[in-house]
C-alpha cells in the first residue's frame, strides 16, 4: 500500500498507542484529517498539557496537576490509607465514589521474574510515610493474581511492627455474571468477603 | 501441516501484559514442550480464562494455532498452588525455579521429566519442606535434564577415578594432579550428596540430612555449575531467595 509520507507517520504513531492495530490506527488517522484543524490542534494541544502539567505526587504517587488532589485534601480522611498497584486504580477507586481516605501507589508489584522487589517498589518510603504521619488504618488494594496477593502478603508482614490496622480489599463475584461460571478461588474469596444483610 | 486445534497439560511458568486486556503465558507442557500462549481478555474482572492461567496453575489447556502465538481457548483447573500466593517467600522460590526452567529448556521437544520435577517441587513447597536442598535438587536435575550434566564421577580431565575437586570453569570434578587454579575441595560426602541429589525423586531431598560444610560445598558447586552453562546474574528472581 503506497501512503502520502504524512499519513504514514501518523498511523504508525497511532499504532504504538496500546490495543491500536493498523487498520483501527489508520481510522483514527482519516478521523483526524476530517476534521476542522483547531479541533486538530486541540487535540495536540491536550496531549501536550497533558504530558507536561501532570506528574506524580512525591508523597502517595499519583498523578497529580501541581497539587495533590489526594494529599492536599483537608476533606479527606488521614488516617486511612489505601494501598494500589498503578495511577490508574486510584481513578477507579475515585470512580466508586465510596472511598475518602489518602492513598499509595506502588507503581507496580513484587515481580522477582521482572527484578522488581521492595526497593524497587520504595516500600521503605511506604513504611516511613505510615510511620510519620496520623494513617492508623491500611487497606491493601494489590490486584487479585499470585503477583498481587504475593505482594499483599509481604506488605502485610512489613506493616506489622507498625501496629496499624491492616485489611485486603475483598474480591468477590463479579457483577452481572453467573455463579455458575465463577471459578472455586472467587468464590471462596466471595464467602469469605460476605456481609449480613 | 500441524493441526490447529490441539490441547496439552501444563504449568504456567510466567504471564505478561499483552496490549489492553490481553495476557501472554509461557506454559511447560507435558506433551508440547515450552511456548508461550495468548490468553484473551485474562485481564479483565470478569474474565473466565484469568484464574486459569494465573502462575503456579497446573490444568488442561485447549489451544488454536495463531499467527504469531497459540490462542487459548479452554482451560481446566487441576491444582492451583496457593502457598505461592500466601507466602512471599515461597512465591520468591516459585518464581526462582520458574525461571530456571524457562531458561534452561528451549521448548521446541517435550521434556516430560522436567513437567514432572517441577509439578512435584510446586507440590513440595506445601510441605515443610527443606527449600535450600529442594532448589539445589531441582537445580541439578534441571541441568541434567538439558543434558548439562555435571561430570562427577571421575576427572573430567584425564578419568581418574579419585576425584578431590569441582572446578566451575570446567564443569566437573578434577583429580589431584590435574587440579586448576579456580577448582574447589570437594568432600566425598559432598559428592555423594550431589550424586543423591541428581538421581533420588525431590520428595525423598527431605531425607537427606548434609553436615552445614557439605551445604557451604553443594552451594558452590550448584551455582559453580549453573554458572558455567548460563549467566547466574541474568536469573533476576535468584536475588530474592532467602536462606539459600
Ligand atoms: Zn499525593
Ligand atoms: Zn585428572
Amino acid at each position: 500500500m503506497v501512503y502520502p509520507g504524512a499519513l504514514k507517520k501518523l498511523v504508525d504513531m497511532f499504532c504504538r498507542f496500546p490495543g491500536v492495530g493498523p487498520k483501527t490506527a489508520q481510522r483514527l488517522a482519516f478521523f483526524l484529517l476530517g476534521c476542522p484543524r483547531e479541533e486538530v490542534v486541540a487535540i495536540a494541544r491536550a496531549m501536550v498539557e497533558a504530558k507536561d502539567r501532570l506528574s506524580f505526587c512525591p508523597v502517595c504517587g499519583s498523578l497529580a496537576e501541581d497539587e495533590c488532589p489526594y494529599c492536599s485534601d483537608a476533606g479527606r480522611d488521614h488516617h486511612l490509607l489505601c494501598i494500589v498497584q498503578e495511577p490508574r486504580d486510584v481513578l477507579i477507586l475515585e470512580r466508586s465514589g465510596q472511598y475518602k481516605g489518602l492513598y499509595h501507589v506502588l507503581h507496580g508489584a513484587l515481580s522477582p521474574l521482572d527484578g522488581i522487589g521492595p526497593e524497587e517498589l520504595k516500600l521503605e518510603q511506604l513504611v516511613n510515610r505510615i510511620r510519620d504521619t496520623g494513617i492508623e488504618e491500611v487497606i491493601i488494594a494489590t490486584n487479585p493474581n499470585v503477583e498481587g496477593d504475593a505482594t499483599a502478603g509481604y506488605l502485610a508482614g512489613l506493616l506489622k511492627p507498625l501496629a496499624v490496622m491492616v485489611s485486603r480489599i475483598a474480591f468477590g463475584l463479579p457483577v452481572g455474571g453467573d455463579i455458575e461460571y465463577a471459578d472455586d478461588l472467587t468464590l471462596s474469596r466471595a464467602l469469605e468477603g460476605r456481609r449480613e444483610m | 501441516m500441524k493441526e490447529k486445534l490441539f490441547k496439552a497439560e501444563g504449568l504456567v511458568l510466567r504471564t505478561r501484559v499483552l496490549g489492553e486486556a490481553d495476557r501472554l503465558i509461557t506454559l511447560l507442557t507435558r506433551e508440547e514442550g515450552k511456548f508461550e500462549a495468548v490468553a484473551r481478555g485474562a485481564r479483565r474482572v470478569k474474565s473466565k480464562l484469568a484464574a486459569g492461567v494465573d502462575l503456579f496453575t497446573h490444568g488442561r489447556y485447549t489451544f488454536h494455532r495463531g499467527k504469531t502465538w497459540p490462542i487459548i481457548t479452554g482451560q481446566d483447573t487441576i491444582e492451583r498452588f496457593n502457598w505461592f500466593r500466601e507466602n512471599p517467600d515461597l512465591y520468591a522460590y516459585g518464581l526462582y525455579f520458574s525461571e530456571l526452567t524457562d531458561r534452561l529448556i528451549s521448548g521446541e521437544e517435550p521434556c516430560p521429566e522436567i513437567f514432572d520435577h517441577l509439578l512435584e517441587a510446586w507440590s513440595l513447597f506445601g510441605e515443610d519442606v527443606d527449600r535450600f536442598l529442594l532448589s539445589r535438587s531441582f537445580e541439578l536435575k534441571l541441568a541434567h535434564a538439558a543434558g548439562y550434566s555435571p561430570h562427577l564421577v571421575s576427572c573430567i580431565n584425564c578419568g581418574e577415578h579419585h576425584v578431590t575437586a569441582f572446578s566451575p570453569r570446567q564443569g566437573g570434578m578434577l583429580c589431584s594432579r590435574c587440579r586448576t587454579a579456580d577448582a574447589i575441595n570437594i568432600d566425598r560426602g559432598t559428592l555423594a550428596l550431589i550424586r543423591r541429589l541428581v538421581e533420588a525423586p525431590l520428595s525423598q531431598v527431605g531425607l537427606l540430612r548434609p553436615l552445614s560444610n557439605q551445604k557451604k560445598e553443594l552451594a558452590t558447586v550448584s551455582a559453580g555449575f549453573l554458572t558455567y552453562y548460563l549467566d547466574l546474574g541474568e536469573i533476576k528472581s535468584r536475588l530474592f531467595l532467602k536462606d539459600s
